[in-house]
């Protein structure tokens, strides 16, 4: 099989599990209990029978059930989310306005625990069974075993609160809402402890994944032949077991992305973060239940597209790959 | 049927010897302290002398002190006293949820693996579909919209962590499956049912075994994140739960959140431990790493 009929094939494959998530969405709509308008359209729904009604037929929900759920599907290909009765505006709209604060906390944390992780990972791989190695491991293990938004308290609580370092809550101050520069810093700079706690928790998969590989790779035969001719430790580690250890953290990012929007969600809570996490919290707090459903919706789509996209950039980094 | 008492006398050696190799490891001996203490306190919560966890008769917000080690909370709780009694939710919505998921896992993993075909078919396209999704936010979206109760929050968990235990058990099953004694013992004459459940799957199970004492610290963690959204069970003190309501007091109360997360790493972290030892153990081609 070659590579395009592979590529093809993952993509109808992640289309079809996208449609299996949506269905099953839309059985968790319909099984909640109550009215499913009433469900839909909330408080303002309770003492507007013509409302209910015009939700009612606008959902679909005086036709059959086969014919209900080509309507929810229509609507979600359209991109309808629904709609918030809470921010009165469509759930798609709320999400991408959250999006981007979201986006700078998931994203720089995740890069940030792969570059610390693969190299702390080698690193270890390198000194394996020494003190240093064991010291790493049984740190990443603490870090592995913590909750992101207990170590983000702790955190906020030495370095806010104790040592005033840095700001406990929110995105940017008041004083710095006119724009510009400052503007752009003072959000970094609020960043910094949200960003850390998530670094931390997400660092240990990383670090395992490469350090496992790689005292694989030093078992392979091809590292005896080169410490027989005499070719330098480093060298060896740079060239050769950093290149064959570096494609399992790889496929990580991409199934590992859904792992750190939930520590996003958890970690926006702790510091006031005004992203997704916290729309969905407020949402759950006010029973916004299409806001709720969006945002699953929104974040399984997101993070199946995300693995087939590394599979397809794997699929193209990795010549040994075999198309099955 | 002394042949079979044999056997088990066997089983039961090899059984020991197992837990004796972890407890030999320095992780497996340290995890498995740890975690003991955890399920000693949990059961002596009713024995131990420390106050009623829901006794509001103390001074609020007290700072630890030689009465009160863990200090009080925000309405005169004895936090030492709900930590302890935290040990009970959390370690029983993680061995049950674990025990959910496993039983689930292994079956499902063991049947795919062994007789392939369709139901092989069938199984590997639910493990996928489930490994795809965010279990985290499944089981938020289903505890936000059908309430909030332990029992609930248990089957939840259980019901959508199965599939890594079923992926590993399938993939073990497919290999144990082709070794000569598979192929001996029904030469002899071993029905399907004798050979997956007698010969292959005592053989198969022990890296699904492995992932499943991981999984207890997983559920832990997944229920913790739950309550501290204020999604858990509002009768029980979780260690989520009482972090949960510790944070609006940080800046004033820290111990409140300090307390319960400590214990929650030091149980995750035990079970992690055991995990890890016992998959070194007895996944071969781990062994060295």
């Amino acid at each position: 099989m070659g590579m395009g009929t592979y590529i093809a094939k993952r993509v109808v494959h992640s289309i079809g599990i996208i449609f299996v998530i949506l269905f099953l969405n839309f059985i968790i709509i319909n099984s909640a209990p109550g009215n499913p308008a009433l469900f839909m359209g909330g408080e303002v729904a309770l003492s507007s029978p013509e409302y209910v009604k015009a939700l009612m037929h606008r959902w679909g929900l005086d036709k059959p059930l086969y014919e209900r759920t080509l309507i929810y599907f229509e609507h979600l290909l359209k991109g309808d989310l629904g709609y918030s009765y809470r921010y009165m505006e469509p759930v798609s709209s709320l999400i991408l306005e959250r999006l981007p604060v979201t986006l700078l906390l998931t994203l720089s944390s995740s890069l940030l625990a792969f570059v610390i992780g693969v190299w702390l990972g080698l690193a270890s791989a390198r000194r394996v069974k020494s003190k240093t190695d064991a010291a790493i491991t049984t740190t990443m293990f603490v870090f592995w075993s913590t909750p992101s938004f207990w170590l983000g308290i702790m955190l906020m609580i030495l370095f806010g609160v104790r040592l005033r370092l840095f700001p406990v809550s929110g995105m940017v101050s008041v004083s710095h809402l006119g724009g510009g520069i400052w503007y752009y810093l003072d959000i970094l700079y609020h960043a910094v402890l949200p960003v850390t706690t998530l670094t931390l928790i997400m660092t240990p998969l990383y670090y395992k994944l490469t350090r496992d590989t790689a005292i694989q790779q030093l078992r392979e035969d091809y590292v005896t032949t080169f410490r027989a001719v005499g070719l330098g430790e480093g060298y060896l580690f740079r060239k050769y077991v950093f290149r064959n250890s570096i494609l399992p953290p790889i496929t990580a990012f991409g199934l590992q992305l859904g792992y750190a929007v939930a520590g996003a969600v958890l970690v926006e809570n702790v510091f006031g973060w005004p992203g997704m996490g916290r729309l969905l919290l407020d949402s759950i707090l006010m029973r916004d239940y299409p806001v709720i459903m969006g945002i699953y919706v929104f974040v399984s789509v997101t993070v199946i597209l995300s693995i087939l996209l590394v599979d397809i950039l794997y699929a193209l980094l990795d010549p040994r790959i075999k198309y099955g | 049927m002394s042949s079979r008492l044999e056997s088990l006398k066997l089983r039961f050696k090899l059984v020991a010897r197992s837990l004796l190799a972890i407890f030999r490891d320095p992780y497996g001996a340290a995890g498995s302290a740890i975690f003991l203490f955890m399920v000693a306190i949990a059961l002596l919560a009713p024995y131990l002398p420390i106050p009623d966890p829901g006794s509001i008769d103390f001074p609020k917000f007290l700072p630890p002190s030689h009465s009160h080690p863990f200090g009080t909370d925000y309405l005169g709780r004895d936090v030492l006293s709900r930590v302890i009694w935290g040990a009970r939710v959390s370690l029983s919505v993680g061995l049950i949820a674990a025990g959910i998921s496993a039983a689930i896992g292994i079956l499902l993993g063991a049947i795919a693996g062994f007789f392939g075909g369709l139901t092989d078919n069938v199984v590997n396209s639910l493990i996928e579909i489930f490994l795809m999704m965010p279990t985290f936010f499944l089981v938020l979206v289903i505890v936000a919209i059908f309430g909030s109760n332990l029992f609930y929050i248990m089957i939840v968990i259980g019901l959508t962590t199965w599939p890594v235990t079923a992926r590993i058990m399938r993939a073990q099953t497919m290999s144990v499956k082709e070794m000569l004694f598979v192929e001996a013992a029904r030469a002899l004459g071993a029905d399907s049912k004798r050979l997956l459940f007698l010969h292959v799957m005592p053989i198969s199970i022990y890296p699904a075994i492995a992932n499943t004492i991981l999984s207890i610290g997983n559920a832990i963690m997944i229920e913790a994140a739950l309550s501290y959204l204020g999604l858990g069970d509002p009768n029980l003190p979780s260690w989520g739960r009482i972090i949960y309501e510790g944070q609006p007091y940080v800046t004033s109360a820290w111990w409140i959140a300090l307390f319960p997360g400590v214990f929650l790493v030091l149980t995750v972290l035990s079970i992690n431990f055991i995990g890890d030892a016992f998959m070194r153990l007895y996944s071969p081609g781990l062994r060295e790493a």
